[in-house]
């Protein structure tokens, strides 16, 4: 039902021109709006749910449209339209912070798309098998022992210099990898912008899936990157 | 977000930490994990082949307390049961006993996959046919 208000177009409160959903400012009269219910991130900037993205023109579009929006500017204005450009400004900022970010943008698109990323997942679930390949988990469960054994020695005053390089050789293989993941997601953005373009839905399935996958592995070597971070620096 | 009783005491006492081993033929192992929270658990069970009862079982698992307490509490339920007895256990029993908020239902997920997964794995390697766990997704 939301989906389809989106594409609704609505009218500007004060002159009645159309306006099109998460546009900040009517063209015509240049007033204000209230932030639509369902807008998206994308919306925002009035861009395409795409992935590939001019992170500087994003910059500047940010800079360009904080300025117009700012509270400040509405000081003198109706109560309504006070309310309405700190609720843009808002929208704005969380819009930008997300999707500057390669990881935090991919992360919201999918669950745009409906994909529910770092939640709980409720006990009913049937989807809960482990995403998360085998050999994976057992690289995983490998370096947490591994970590313990270095925080143990630690806590005892002692520091094992082998634990310690065979942890840094660890840490630099799981960089690599993070390296790796964010090239692969780069070209999967291309695979996902493509398809949207050619509207082929199996083709956005596909990409969607694996870029799924790919953020679930890269969420733990993200987190084992941090602990061994934490693990080498006491 | 304050834990419960029950999961503290898991926490500062879990049941049965350890390793079996894993080449052994009795021994099954489950290793699972949750992307979302980067949890890892690792539960073992070892299983008597003529009464096929759970003898011995242990875990070991990195991640929070509740993920802790639900492994540690998977491992003294599954002792003692047969496997078909074990695969009855369901994360809402472990939700209620350690009464884990709902953002912490994930973690007895996790316990439940991991008694799964280690009997599935004691299945393979005895050659245990699948006609009960069959019996179960189809349930």
């Amino acid at each position: 039902m939301q989906a389809a208000e989106q594409s609704v177009k609505t009218a500007c409160w004060s002159c009645g021109s159309a306006l099109t959903a998460g546009q900040p400012f009517c063209e015509v009269c240049g007033k204000v709006q209230a932030p639509g219910s369902c807008v998206t991130y994308f919306d925002v900037f009035g861009l395409p749910c795409k992935l590939v993205l001019d992170v500087s023109a994003l910059e500047r579009a940010f800079y360009k449209l904080s300025r117009k929006l700012h509270p400040d500017l509405y000081a003198q204005a109706t109560m309504q339209e006070q309310q309405w450009s700190l609720e843009q400004t808002s929208l704005l900022n969380d819009a930008y912070r997300t999707l500057k970010d390669p990881v935090r943008r991919t992360e919201y698109l999918l669950r745009l798309e409906g994909v529910e990323i770092e939640r709980d997942k409720s006990s009913g679930d049937e989807k809960k098998d482990s995403r998360v390949p085998a050999d994976l988990l057992e690289e995983v469960f490998e370096l947490n022992m591994q970590l313990e054994e270095m925080r143990m020695s630690q806590k005892m005053g002692e520091d094992d210099r082998q634990l310690r390089s065979d942890l840094e050789k660890a840490k630099a293989q799981f960089e690599g990898q993070l390296a790796d993941f964010d090239a692969q997601l780069q070209s999967l953005w291309g695979e996902w912008d493509a398809a949207l373009d050619a509207d082929g839905s199996l083709a956005k399935e596909d990409a969607k899936n694996r870029m799924v996958a790919l953020l679930d592995r890269r969420r733990y070597v993200r987190n084992l990157v941090r602990d061994v971070n934490e693990a080498l620096e006491i | 977000m304050a834990y419960s009783d029950k999961v503290i005491d898991h926490y500062n006492n879990p049941r049965n930490v350890g390793q079996l081993d894993k080449s052994s033929q009795d021994v099954g192992t489950g290793l699972v994990g949750a992307p979302e929270c980067g949890d890892v658990m690792r539960l073992q069970i070892k299983v008597n082949p003529e009464t096929q009862v759970i003898e011995e079982a242990k875990f070991k698992t990195f991640g929070c307390g509740s993920a802790i307490a639900s492994s540690s509490l998977a491992t003294e339920w599954v002792k003692g049961k047969t496997v078909s007895e074990a695969l009855e256990i369901k994360n809402t029993d472990i939700v209620k006993e350690l009464a884990l908020p709902p953002v912490k239902i994930h973690c007895s997920v996790l316990a439940e996959d991991a008694i799964r997964a280690a009997i599935g794995d004691w299945k393979k390697k005895n050659g245990v046919t699948e006609t009960e766990k069959s019996a179960q997704t189809v349930a």
